[in-house]
């Protein structure tokens, strides 16, 4: 109904559907845990993920955002950008920090305030992004001093298994690794996958709200057929697909002279701001059902904020994005027919 | 300098006219090369940072841009040779559009609706885009959309001026309504009833009047910000040759679906570039008042933010739409979206001057002489300001017609509704 596979990706539409269906099932299997990094590596993923890295990536992260999926996905996605820049990974596992706000490296002496995206088995160290004399340098923290400030990210979504860091880490400057850019890139990957994930959940919800319109009867008719509900349908509809447009566009960005690092801003940028029209208009046409713990709407609504948040709230990259413009940086067209 | 039109060379970009210029297969290479043309020809600089009193002076000094557009054959790619063009597609003009803008240049006031008219009349009536179209792009004449009447706004398929058949012509009575370049057109494309009120949509004609035509009255109609860029436009038994009819009689519908969906991709489009320009002289204007010591609001890097976010999105979808228009493929309702996305970034845009402006926006004294004015040299530099400003009041209130024209907001959600989404029909009283 409202958009194929296809339309999502750069993958031709059977081949699309294939796959999506095949996501599906893998997730509905592993919605949350290490599970996912073999189910996917049985399905092929990496030889999908060479043939065309954007089509897969966006797929694939769709479908995890629609299934509220949470797993370390992302993880792969930065580690892949950081790799070229740090040292062959031990036997264990290697996760990244993300810093909160704009997900800025932190600066020397500062503590750390961040995330990361699950539990500690497995995991040996921990790659935090530090600032240095203007420059990014990639520290390789052993996971336990990092665990050691963890603690379960409640709050808003309850689900997303992540775990909050905040405090300082002793001697975080002392053995960084330069980092060559990698840090930029892998924000701005992660900010794709983000984009990508945030869709899913868009799209997940907006079909719940579509559904539960056109199901519920007020008045003698379904309550889609009111102007003011479909309008409010259309809207996020609108949102959504915008989100789509401007993620395609930061895939075909990679070879501008910024590495596609702007052009990911904005895409997670207008994700981010796209769940936030989504969930106001379909909370609102679901009634105190889409506000109540047995329906699975208020899932999508968290999951949707948590996500915003993650390498950069769109907020927090309006502000930044415009305070770079008002400090002189080009009125970039990004998109060129 | 750039080849004269019809000039055998393939040095100058129009070549060969007659097979198309040698840049209709290389849009990249039209590119360049209009970029280049762009920053290099001073007869252009004439048209940077102009503002005009009326709406009448603005089209007026346009053409003569056109003219020089046209001359250097730039804004004849996109368009076939048999109306006069050189070639190439859809894309060709969404690049003269957008390199325009990049190089602080307007986009003639003309092609935008040359955007929406020239290809249906180009489709459905290849002969009489053969007579005019040439014309058009020399700047010589423009046209101006009659679709709306009192009666039907959005809803145009109750519209009733009516055209009846006599002969070889046709017999035009009636009235339209919010008609875009009525005041400064020479013909009109107007959307007329041949069948019965009952047929409704079924029952609708295009056809081609010209203003000068006896019985023809145009009222301009100023906007709130004073400019006459509508107009009402009075049939009385106004003769209109049968050759003018676009598309075959009672194919009005299908001629007005087809402009739409230029109106939706290309107008959109060209809406963008000049969206973005305008932005870009927006940071301009507020880093001199700052410098003169104004203070910015608080929030005036979110908004500016916010402004260039919407409108990089609007390019994104309408990139992708242009581009399906140029493939040959029919747009559908999904093109709501466009235009809603359009109508989201011109109000930001507008609103966002407005706002960060403040007070300059709001309070102005007109043609009196400030006495605590500094020294006279610095007349001539707050007189450009205040210009400046005063365009974007003006645009201000031509930006709040993103929502109304075309298809007003709601009728674009109501498509998506019914047609995009599926969902169950609005019930009629």
């Amino acid at each position: 109904m409202i958009s194929s596979p296809a339309a999502e990706t750069g993958l031709d539409a059977a081949t699309a559907e294939l796959l999506a269906g095949s996501l599906r099932e893998v997730l509905a299997k592993n919605p949350d845990g290490p599970g996912l990094g073999s189910a996917l590596e049985e399905l092929g993923w990496d030889e999908v993920l060479a043939d065309d890295r954007a089509g897969a990536t966006t797929l694939l992260f769709v479908e995890h955002g629609r299934a509220l999926a949470t797993s370390r996905v992302l993880d792969d996605v930065l580690l892949a950008e950081l790799a070229p820049s740090l040292p062959a990974p031990g036997a264990g596992t290697r996760v990244p920090f993300y810093p909160l706000a704009t997900a800025a490296p932190v600066p020397p002496g500062a503590p750390l305030a961040g995330l990361v995206l699950g539990g500690w088995e497995g995991v040996t160290e921990v790659v935090v992004p530090v600032a240095l004399d203007g420059r990014v340098e990639l520290a390789l923290v052993p996971a336990g001093q990092v665990a050691a400030l963890a603690r379960p990210a409640g709050g808003f979504d309850p689900a997303s298994r992540w775990l909050l860091v905040e405090g300082p880490v002793d001697g975080l400057t002392e053995h960084t690794l330069p980092d060559g850019g990698a840090w930029e890139h892998a924000v701005a990957a992660g900010r794709r996958a983000l984009a990508a994930e945030i869709i899913g959940v868009c799209a997940a919800a907006l079909a719940i709200a579509v559904e539960h319109t056109s199901a519920r009867v007020q008045y003698g008719r379904q309550i889609a057929t009111f102007q003011a509900v479909r309008h409010r349908l259309s809207e996020a509809h609108v949102a959504t697909e915008s989100a789509r447009s401007i993620l395609t566009v930061a895939w075909a960005a990679l070879d501008h002279p910024d590495g596609g690092v702007g052009a990911a801003r904005l895409a997670k940028l207008r994700a981010g701001w796209a769940q936030g029209e989504v969930m106001r208009h379909v909370l609102q046409v679901c009634g105190a059902m889409g506000l109540s713990l047995e329906h699975q709407l208020h899932r999508h609504v968290s999951r949707a904020a948590a996500l915003d948040a993650l390498l950069g709230g769109h907020r927090a990259l309006t502000a930044q994005l415009g305070a770079d413009l008002l400090a002189g940086a080009d009125f970039d067209p990004v998109v060129e027919i | 300098m750039t080849g004269l039109a019809g000039a055998p060379t393939t040095a100058g970009p129009v070549g060969d006219a007659r097979a198309g210029g040698p840049f209709a297969e290389d849009l990249d290479a039209y590119r360049l090369a209009l970029r280049e043309h762009l920053r290099a020809e001073p007869a252009l600089g004439h048209f940077r940072d102009r503002r005009y009193p009326s709406t009448e002076a603005r089209m007026a000094d346009h053409a003569r841009l056109e003219r020089l557009l046209h001359d250097g054959g730039w804004n004849r790619y996109g368009w076939p040779p048999a109306a006069g063009g050189l070639g190439g597609d859809e894309r060709h003009r969404a690049v003269l559009y957008d390199e325009l803008a990049a190089a602080g240049l307007p986009i003639p006031g003309q092609h935008m609706l040359l955007e929406t008219l020239g290809p249906p009349v180009l489709r459905f009536t290849p002969d009489l885009a053969a007579e005019h179209l040439p014309a058009y792009l020399r700047g010589e004449e423009w046209w101006g959309q009659g679709f709306s009447e009192p009666e039907a706004g959005s809803d145009l398929a109750s519209l009733r001026c009516r055209a009846r058949r006599d002969g070889d012509t046709y017999v035009v009575t009636g009235q339209k309504l919010w008609t875009s370049h009525g005041a400064t057109a020479t013909r009109l494309v107007c959307l007329v009833r041949t069948g019965t009120p009952q047929a409704r949509h079924r029952g609708l004609s295009m056809i081609m009047i010209d203003v000068g035509a006896p019985g023809v009255t145009i009222r301009p109609i100023a906007m709130a910000n004073g400019d006459n860029e509508l107009a009402e436009v009075f049939f009385d038994d106004v003769v209109v040759p049968a050759s003018r009819l676009i598309g075959a009689e009672g194919q009005g519908w299908a001629v007005a679906m087809y402009l739409l969906q230029f109106e939706r991709a290309m107008y959109a489009w060209l809406c963008a570039a000049e969206a973005l320009r305008r932005l870009r002289e927006l940071r301009g204007q507020l880093a001199a008042g700052a410098a003169a010591g104004r203070t910015l609001p608080a929030d005036a890097a979110t908004r500016l933010g916010e402004a260039y976010a919407h409108l990089v999105a609007l390019r994104a979808r309408s990139a992708d739409t242009v581009r399906r228009l140029a493939a040959g493929d029919t747009v559908g309702p999904e093109a709501s979206i466009d235009k809603v996305l359009l109508a989201t970034a011109e109000i930001c845009l507008h609103d966002t001057a407005r706002d960060l402006l403040s007070d300059e926006f709001l309070f102005a004294t007109e043609d009196a002489p400030d006495a605590t004015a500094p020294a006279a040299a610095a007349a001539p530099a707050a007189a450009a300001r205040s210009e400046e400003i005063a365009q974007w009041r003006t645009d201000w209130w031509f930006s709040r017609s993103a929502t109304i024209l075309g298809g007003s907001a709601e009728v674009q959600r109501t498509i998506l509704a019914d047609h995009v989404l599926g969902l169950p029909k609005e019930t009629k009283p």
